[in-house]
């Protein structure tokens, strides 16, 4: 089985880790990174503006929204508004779909059946909601998928709720499907845990199921020596979770 | 030479994809490689990459236009390069091909920017643009697949290969005009698939009839998704009522005693009955074409007739500006024709709404099956006496039941109601499809 570089960044701002996306992009094109890669990532409150967003998706003005201590970001993925930010396990995978399948649409339903194996192993029955990319439960969503692929490359991917605030997403129509009701992990399995140990849960099967959806073996990764400079920043906030602890196999000979 | 640049499947099931942002602008110098535009599918955006070098000449969709799969977006070629044929029956998923009937083209929504005016578009081009041209230079300077062109020889001829020949003859489909993307514009297998796909409905249509487009809305198309999911291509349900034919019967019994060479049948009656009250619901008088419901404006029945080798629809054209006795006359004369296997094709295409009755077998009430495109078929059972309450009081009257399968992409559950009120009123009231 191919490998999965997994790489745990922890808590970042969503500009910078736009930027390494963007440059890992390109290594995977240019054949300098020559594995598929799993960012993981928590962001800081954010609002990311899609492709196909409509102004009314944004009832509040981007300034209001500052003020309100979330950034607002236009960016190249497909999909309408969504919000990223603190209890949200974003996911960036960079794949190289020519290792795959050149398919679009078998991604976006691979991408969802991880995260429905991810939350059925949490105890969430969760679903496709046919025509309306992303993953749902009980008529609520929970994960947002959005991707922009380059030469058959994928940037971007999957937001999924673990237990983030959910009140940020009133101020928005989030992916512009009026009426959606946004829900979270925490919402749906009204577990005792603390949020720290259902973060970890989660990843744990969310790392295991991306492995699983895309016939590939999950290793602790590191980022490649290029772009060493970012990881040397360390994170933006120092509440990452401790990703060391998710069972995963270290990889031997890891470079 | 103009190269096309298509909207490319980013994904086997694909259908359409939205040009989200164009990267580059008419004029701009095109290489191999770069980025044109921005596709989106579904959450997914891809970026559009070209496939040949030149000058991007024309960009044949606006931002934010969604287009179905392998439509021509744009056009990379020379500096300064005419885009070929105006972009006319290429750029146009779906082209109108009827340039020379001028009244039923400015009804036809063809909602791809880019085309040229009806009075442009290219059937004329083959033939008046080069019968002087010498034979043999001409069929080689022809640009390869140029729409305007289409793939007519120097001599006349048309270009296709035996297999496309064929299909398209088994499709009932005519390939003059068709624009060829074999070698020097040759007609192949897949233009006649693309062509079947997109112009079946359309060159099986009554001929020179006028109508009008009715855009699917957003709502519509998620109806029809749910629908089709549910039940199968074609969303069907049925609604049944049930007429008194007491006065159709006294007048029936009228005509035949007044004019004793003429016959009618009682299903003379609904097909003039459902004539005049397909005028008064165009939804009924409909067909569905996936992105649009096409209204008639004209009334061709088809009236299903049992021959030897199964069945067929032979049409009653115009049927709502026909007389009970024309129409008498006409099933007559077609349902003779085709058990005897003689109709023309024109003769059982191209309906906008079929009838069919078992009533002469006892059949009480049935359901048909839809003919597609049509948005509906009427069954028709028998005519039998019946106790039934009037003015309080038990009658026997004769009565018939007529169930309507309707196409729910088309027609919803209060529209196909109001037409089958409209019509069990006007077969109670025969008086006015008597004259």
């Amino acid at each position: 089985m191919r490998p999965l570089d997994v790489v745990d960044l922890g808590r970042r701002r969503y500009h910078d880790v736009l930027e390494l996306q963007r440059a890992l992009r390109l290594g995977r094109i240019d054949g300098s990174v020559p594995r598929d890669v799993l960012l993981l990532v928590e962001h800081d409150p954010v609002y990311t503006l899609g492709r196909g967003t409509h102004e009314a998706s944004l009832p509040f003005p981007a300034e209001t929204l500052r003020a309100l201590g979330a950034d607002v970001v236009e960016i190249e993925r497909g999909g309408d508004v969504t919000w990223h930010g603190p209890g949200q396990l974003v996911g960036y995978p960079i794949i190289h779909l020519s290792e795959h399948r050149e398919d679009l649409h078998w991604y976006l339903r691979r991408l969802e059946q991880a995260l429905i194996d991810a939350l059925a192993e949490l105890g969430i029955p969760a679903e496709r909601n046919p025509g309306k990319t992303g993953v749902w439960t009980r008529g609520r969503k929970i994960a947002s998928i959005g991707i922009h692929v380059k030469q058959w490359v994928t940037l971007h991917g999957f937001a999924l709720n673990v237990v983030a605030d959910l009140s940020w997403f009133d101020s928005i129509v989030p992916c512009g499907i009026h009426g959606v009701g946004m829900t979270s992990v925490r919402r749906e399995l009204d577990a005792g845990e603390s949020d720290v140990v259902l973060e970890h849960r989660t990843r744990e099967a969310v790392v295991a199921s991306f492995g699983r959806a895309f016939g590939l073996e999950p290793h602790l990764g590191a980022l490649p020596a290029t772009m060493a400079a970012f990881a040397a920043q360390g994170p933006h906030h120092d509440e990452r979770g401790a990703f060391a602890t998710l069972a995963i196999a270290r990889p031997t000979g890891n470079p | 030479m103009a190269t096309k640049v298509v909207m490319e499947a980013l994904s086997p099931t694909m259908e359409e994809g939205r040009l989200v942002e164009w990267k580059k602008n008419t004029g701009d110098a095109i290489a191999v490689g770069d980025v044109l535009a921005d596709v989106e599918t579904d959450k997914a955006v891809m970026e559009l990459v070209a496939r040949a070098a030149g000058t991007l000449i024309n960009q044949a969709v606006p931002a934010g236009a969604t287009v179905p799969v392998a439509a021509v977006v744009a056009w990379i070629g020379a500096a300064g390069e005419a885009i070929p044929g105006a972009g006319a029956p290429a750029a146009a998923p779906a082209p109108e091909r009827r340039a020379d009937r001028p009244p039923v083209v400015t009804e036809a929504t063809l909602g791809v920017p880019g085309v040229a005016s009806p009075g442009a578009t290219a059937r004329i081009a083959p033939t008046a643009g080069s019968p002087a041209a010498p034979v043999g230079p001409a069929a080689t300077d022809a640009p390869r697949g140029d729409p305007a062109v289409g793939a007519v020889s120097p001599d006349g001829r048309m270009k296709a290969s035996p297999l496309a020949r064929r299909i398209a003859a088994d499709k009932g489909l005519d390939l003059a005009g068709v624009a060829g993307s074999g070698p020097e514009g040759r007609i192949i297998k897949r233009d006649v698939e693309q062509m079947s796909v997109a112009l079946a409905p359309r060159t099986i249509a009554p001929s020179g009839e006028a109508f009008s487009d009715v855009p699917v809305s957003q709502m519509r198309k998620t109806i029809a998704k749910r629908l089709v999911q549910s039940i199968g291509p074609i969303p069907t349900y049925y609604l049944t009522a049930e007429a008194d034919m007491e006065r159709a019967h006294e007048a029936r019994e009228a005509l035949l005693a007044r004019d004793e060479t003429s016959k009618f049948s009682f299903n003379d009656f609904v097909i003039r009955a459902a004539a005049a009250a397909l005028r008064l619901h165009p939804w009924v008088n409909a067909w569905w074409l996936d992105d649009r419901v096409r209204q008639w404006h004209d009334v061709h029945i088809g009236v299903a007739v049992a021959i030897d080798e199964g069945l067929i629809t032979p049409i009653v054209r115009h049927a709502d500006q026909k007389t009970l006795r024309e129409i008498a006359a006409e099933v007559r004369e077609l349902a003779g024709r085709a058990r005897e296997k003689k109709l023309k094709p024109e003769e059982y295409t191209g309906a906008t709404f079929s009838i069919s009755n078992l009533g002469m077998f006892g059949i009480e009430e049935f359901t048909a099956i839809i003919n597609p495109p049509e948005a509906a078929i009427l069954a028709v059972g028998r005519i039998g006496q019946k106790a039934v309450v009037v003015d309080g009081t038990v009658a026997v009257r004769r009565r018939m039941r007529i169930t309507m399968s309707c196409d729910h992409r088309v027609i919803d559950g209060a529209t196909g109601a109001a037409f089958l009120k409209t019509l069990v009123g006007m077969l109670e009231n025969p008086l006015a499809l008597v004259w």
